[in-house]
Formats: structure tokens, C-alpha cells, sequence
């Protein structure tokens, strides 16, 4: 009851090659009995440079033992274009075995080779609908947004590829709103790969993505990935801090303020939040000094604070910035 | 998980150790990048300062021996490729198109052998900088293997380190490089691993530390290179993945790993900042990450392997330890560019260049 290939007539013709080992390697691996055999005949077909259907089952026979063997990759690759088949059934196939081994860097790299030949745009909105599904289970799998991003930049002339990027960022901000690859996807899409369509007036788009990110630090005002975006999104277009001043200082007040007036440009810390938060105080603390003069002794001020009592696990961090802005000043 | 008052020296040499006498078949993904998990356990004994009482004189020349066997050259130029897991048994029939150099097996290849101390006479050094002109693409970035395959910031730290120990940066088109570097560049001060990448601790300290080893060129010095506001911007992300249980975390709103205590804290050491870290509770942290049977894992109550364990004991090698007199943690000095300890830097430095043969 053996599922080796040295018993399996259909291989009977390939003579299978042994790999060689010194006689005192070190971290040898204790290969399995099926992955010895598999690796045996893989060794062989490599020798005769043979191309066909069943180096393919060979290549996956391999490829889900080990998802590294990138010698496993490049024969398949080669074997795919060879025998012209259907690229869109090979990235079909891929579906399992990317689901399977998300964390390993070859599996991405086949699907980019073979979308890169497919050529289609039809077939790069099929990926983007089932890396969807991927990052349903794990939202912040570095590999499936690189390629993601890379999908988008390959054809970035597609404005029906790049249209439902927006929406799906917000979606899954609504369900996890620290989710950090989301907010660095919405970066990426809205400022760093150009300008898409429906954005050509910037100034229009830069007070919807403040007002998106403002919305969102009203709603958790502990969360970094937030405020990064909307430091981001200041620097990128050269705002200066200064002009969302008035936004953030409700939120280095101890508590929230007493008021029932609605500014939807600087919506409030919701009325459970923990404050003064953090980030606040260091984004204060960043307008003061950007502002200079007086403000300086304001702006040490606040990182005294946060070096002795609200963010003392980054004191040395603090008292570096007082040393810096001093010497500046 | 053991004492977390001291740092179990003998468990993670041990640990390291077995790991080299041999590896489970549940281990075979690391076949095909076999060198660099070597040079986790080397590393480890080279920083604890155990491979002499590890291991024989005769182990040690048969490894050396090994190592050069994986130096293999093609048309592409020479290097060092993983291990022998497609070498035929009698080593023949194997094309050239798939035996090949592969960068980061070259790169640690060159420090595990200093570990060893080879005097490096089987070098060849115009062929590694021939495969370092084959590996590099149109956009700057190089792949790991001159055929192809994923191209990022990890492979452009290792095409540096290797011109940086050969001393010699004729095989590398350095300013078409340096863009690249500059397009992994993200608004949170961080690099990506390739461009339009999410920042990343494992690939800013690829970006940092290439940037540090680079040479100066007409349009670029190093003194401007990690200056200005993008270099606060960087610190600033650096410090800020620092977490509340005293590890780093890789990227924002993530948990704390200790492989990103590295790649975190080593960034900032190469940026003149080290001392912004909080050593008092990343080496808790890390004491806490140190399994019971030897070895360091990733976070606390998880399975230990090489790569963290080297990389922890990296970290606290190139910021001392803040653990009161407790012997144990001291260790000795490790260079941050290269990440090798100064005497096996010292000992590239000596014996890898052209000039020094
Ligand atoms: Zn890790």
C-alpha cells in the first residue's frame, strides 16, 4: 500500500537520482520516505529536462511537501509555458496551495510570473476577489497585500481594478479599525500610487481622507494607525499641523469636554474614551514645535509629561526630543 | 519557561547545537535556505562564545570543508547555494539555469566561514561580484538568484554586506540601488519590503543598515543619506513598535516578537539612537521568551528555533543588557551593519577582502 513513485508503473520509465550528501553535512534534514522518492524523480526529470503533464503532478507533489523548494517553482514555471497550459487553470490550482502555505514567499512569486504572462485584466480581478478571501482569515498577511499592491501597480491604468479598493479598505476598517495593513493600503491607493480617477481635485481629497481619519481616531483615540494616517496624509500634500490643531487638542484634555455643539471637521473623543491619549499630546506637542518661538517651551512641556508620567516605557525617546528642540531653538 | 532572571546560556548553545547535528523531516522548508539557518546556530555559539567546547577541530574543518562544496559557479558568476538538495549523487546533470548562487546563502556563507575562521584561500571573488551584476534588475533591486524569483530590500542588504566584506562595490550599479531603497520608503517612517510596501522591522533595518554600509558616491553621502526628517520619521516608528510587554512589534497596532527586538533595536543602534530603547523591559521580555528546555521563541509560552534565538541574543549583544550584575547577560560586542560579533567582523575584515589575500 505504498503511494511511492518508485512503484508507480506511469514512472517506470525515469530513472530516479539520489541526493548527494558530504559525509559530515551539518543540520542535515531527515527527509521523509515520500519526499525522498518525490525529490528522487524530481532530481531525475531536472537531468533529462523533461517538460510534460506529469512533471506538473511531479512540481505540485513536491511543492506541498516542501512550498520552499524554489527549484520545484522555477521547473514548473518553465513546464507551464512549455506544454501552453491554461494559465488561468494554473492559478486556479494555486488557490489551495496559496491558502495553505500563506507565509511562504514562493507561492506569491508563481502567481505573479503566471498573472504576468495571463496579461489579463479579467484575470487580475479574479486574484484581487480571492485575496479577498484570504485576508478574511488573517486581515494582515504581509505577502497577500504586497501582491495585492503589486496587482494594482502592474496595471495601474485600470481604473475598474482600482475602483473597489476604497470601499474594501473601509470595510475592513469598520471591522477592525487598528487594522494597520488596511489603513497603509488606503494610503497607498489615495496618495502614494498617484492620483486615480474621481481624485484629481487634491484638495477635495485630502479634507475627505482628514475627515475620514479624524472620524476614526473619534471612535478609538488610542490607536496609532490612525494617527499615523493623518500625520501621513499632512505631510505628503505639505500641510502644516498646525491646521488640525483645533482637532486634536480635546483630545489631550483629561476628560472629554461638556458640550452638546456638533463640529463634524473636529468630531470629539467619544464619551467612554481613555484620556489624555498619547498620541494627542505627542501630535501637540509636534504643532508646538513646528510653530517655534514660545511654543518650544510647550511643546517640552508635553514631552516631560510623557517622559515622566503618561509614556514613561519611551522616556529616553521624549528627552531625546526636548535635546533636539532646544538645540534647534 | 526558565529562570527569567538569567539568560540560559548553556540551554540556547545546546539548542543550537543539536539543531546542526540534524533537523526533523517537519524542518524540510528550510532545505532550500539551509546556510542561513546554520548561521543562526554558529551565530548563537559565536556569541555565547561555545564553538570551541562545542565542537571538535576535526568538525570544524569538515564543515568548512562543506561550506565550500555550496560555493558553486555558473555563467552567471559565483556563490554559495543553500545546501546539496538538488545535487545529484554523483553531481552530475544538474543545469546550470538551477545551480546557482543564491544571495543570502553567499552572504551568510561569508560570515558563518569567518565564525569558523577560514582563511577564505577558496574565495572566489571576481565571480561573487560577477553573480552580485547578474542579480540585479532594471529597477535597482536585486533577486535572490540570478534566474529569477522575488526581488526586495532583503536581498539589496545582502548584495551590500557582500560588497561591504569583499570591500570592493564594482559589482553593484550603487545608485540605481539607493532609489530603490528610497521607493520602500513609507509615510510612517518605516520601509516597506519592496515599494508601496506596509513599513516593516525586518526591512528597515535592510534599508538602515544598507544605507549605513554604502559608500559615498557623487550624488549621495552617507552623512545625507540618513539625515533630516525622514530619518526623525524613521526613529519615531522605530521607538513607537515598542510595546507595553517590552518587545517590538514589526508593524504598527501588531504584537510584540522577538525577531523584530532586533531588527528594531538594531536599526536604531546603526542610526546612533540604540540608547532610545527601553533595555530594562525588552531584556525582560526576551528572558520571558526563553524556552525551558533551551532555546528562544518568538513570544512567551511559544517553540523556540534558531532564528530567534539568535537574533535575541544579537539584540542584547549590541545593547547591553540593563539586568544589575547578573553575569549572565554579558555578552560580547556585536557589529550591527553586518550583525557578526567584532572578533569575527575583525576576522572578515582580515582575510575576505582581495587586498588581504
Ligand atoms: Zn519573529
Amino acid at each position: 500500500m505504498s503511494d511511492l513513485l518508485a512503484d508507480d508503473s506511469e514512472w517506470a520509465d525515469v530513472v530516479p537520482i539520489r541526493q548527494y550528501e558530504n559525509v559530515n553535512p551539518i543540520a542535515p534534514i531527515f527527509y521523509s520516505e515520500e519526499y525522498k522518492d518525490a525529490t528522487d524523480y524530481f532530481r531525475g526529470v531536472v537531468k533529462t529536462g523533461e517538460m510534460s503533464p506529469r512533471v506538473l503532478k511531479l512540481t505540485e507533489r513536491v511543492i506541498r511537501m516542501n512550498p520552499a523548494h524554489y527549484t520545484a517553482w522555477q521547473h514548473r514555471y518553465k513546464t507551464v509555458m512549455a506544454l501552453q497550459v491554461s494559465l488561468e487553470d494554473e492559478l486556479e490550482l494555486m488557490d489551495e496551495i496559496a491558502t495553505m502555505f500563506l507565509k511562504t514567499y514562493q507561492v506569491w512569486h508563481h502567481r505573479r510570473l503566471i498573472l504576468t504572462a495571463l496579461n489579463s485584466v479579467d484575470a487580475a480581478a479574479r486574484e484581487l476577489v480571492f485575496l479577498k478571501t484570504v485576508l478574511e482569515n488573517d486581515s494582515k498577511n504581509y505577502h497577500t497585500w504586497s501582491y495585492r499592491q503589486w496587482i494594482l501597480v502592474h496595471f495601474n491604468d485600470e481604473e475598474r481594478l482600482w475602483a473597489g479598493e476604497r470601499p474594501y479598505v473601509e470595510e475592513l476598517l469598520e471591522e477592525d479599525v487598528r487594522n494597520n495593513s488596511a489603513w497603509h493600503h488606503r494610503f497607498f491607493v489615495v496618495f502614494s500610487s498617484g492620483v486615480r480617477a474621481g481624485d484629481e481635485d487634491r484638495e477635495q481629497t485630502l479634507r475627505r481622507e482628514l475627515s475620514f481619519a479624524k472620524e476614526k481616531i473619534a471612535l478609538a483615540p488610542n490607536n496609532l494607525s490612525a494617527w499615523n494616517y493623518l500625520r501621513g496624509a499632512l505631510e505628503h500634500t505639505h500641510t502644516p499641523f498646525t491646521t488640525v490643531t483645533a482637532f486634536v487638542e480635546p483630545y489631550t484634555a483629561s476628560e472629554p469636554p461638556a458640550t452638546d455643539v456638533v463640529d463634524l471637521d473636529n468630531p470629539l473623543p467619544s464619551a467612554g474614551a481613555q484620556l489624555p491619549c498619547v498620541a494627542a499630546l505627542e501630535f501637540l506637542a509636534d504643532i508646538y514645535e513646528e510653530e517655534g518661538g514660545e511654543k518650544t517651551a510647550k511643546a517640552v512641556e508635553i514631552w516631560k509629561l510623557l517622559a515622566n508620567e503618561k509614556d514613561t516605557m519611551r522616556k529616553k525617546y521624549w528627552e531625546h526630543r526636548i535635546r533636539d528642540a532646544l538645540q534647534k531653538a | 519557561m526558565g529562570d527569567p532572571r538569567t539568560l540560559a546560556r548553556g540551554g540556547h548553545a545546546s539548542h543550537s547545537s543539536r539543531c546542526l547535528i540534524g533537523l526533523p523531516s517537519s524542518q524540510v522548508e528550510v532545505d532550500p535556505s539551509r546556510i542561513a539557518v546554520i548561521f543562526y546556530c554558529l551565530g548563537t555559539m559565536d556569541i555565547l562564545s561555545t564553538l570551541q567546547l562545542q565542537s571538535g577541530e576535526q568538525d570544524r574543518e569538515s564543515w568548512k570543508e562543506w561550506f565550500w562544496e555550496q560555493q558553486i559557479s555558473s555563467p552567471y558568476g559565483t556563490g554559495f547555494r543553500p545546501s546539496t538538495y538538488m545535487t545529484p549523487e554523483d553531481h552530475h546533470g544538474e543545469p546550470s539555469e538551477y545551480n546557482t548562487g543564491h544571495l543570502v546563502m553567499t552572504y551568510t556563507a561569508l560570515l558563518c566561514l569567518s565564525i569558523l575562521r577560514d582563511d577564505f584561500s577558496n574565495l572566489d571573488r571576481r565571480g561573487i561580484l560577477h553573480l552580485l551584476r547578474s542579480c540585479q534588475q532594471p529597477d535597482g533591486s536585486f533577486t535572490a538568484l540570478p534566474t529569477g524569483g522575488e526581488s526586495d530590500l532583503r536581498m539589496t542588504y545582502c548584495a551590500f554586506v557582500i560588497s561591504s566584506l569583499l570591500d570592493d562595490w564594482s559589482g553593484i550599479d550603487l545608485d540605481h540601488a539607493l532609489a530603490y531603497i528610497d521607493k520602500c520608503y513609507s509615510y510612517e517612517g518605516g520601509y516597506g519590503q519592496s515599494p508601496f510596501g506596509e513599513a516593516l522591522g525586518g526591512t528597515t533595518y535592510c534599508a538602515v543598515a544598507s544605507l549605513g554600509l554604502a559608500p559615498d558616491t557623487p550624488t549621495s553621502s552617507r552623512a545625507t543619506r540618513l539625515a533630516g526628517v525622514n530619518r526623525a520619521r524613521t526613529i519615531r516608528w522605530l521607538v513607537q513598535n515598542q510595546t507595553e510587554s517590552g518587545g517590538f512589534s514589526g508593524r504598527t497596532n501588531k504584537l510584540a516578537d522577538a525577531c523584530y527586538c532586533f531588527w528594531c533595536g538594531a536599526a536604531l543602534a546603526i542610526l546612533g539612537e540604540g540608547d532610545l530603547v527601553n533595555e530594562r523591559t525588552l531584556t525582560e521580555f526576551l528572558a520571558n521568551c526563553q524556552f525551558k528546555f533551551g532555546g528562544i521563541a518568538k513570544a512567551p509560552g511559544e517553540r523556540p528555533d534558531p532564528y530567534h534565538t539568535y537574533l535575541s541574543l544579537a539584540i542584547l549583544a549590541i545593547l547591553p543588557a540593563d539586568h544589575g550584575n547578573d553575569e549572565t547577560w554579558k555578552l560580547p560586542r556585536l557589529n550591527p551593519l553586518w550583525n557578526a560579533t567584532e572578533d569575527t567582523a575583525q576576522w572578515a575584515r582580515a582575510h575576505i577582502p582581495a587586498k588581504a589575500s
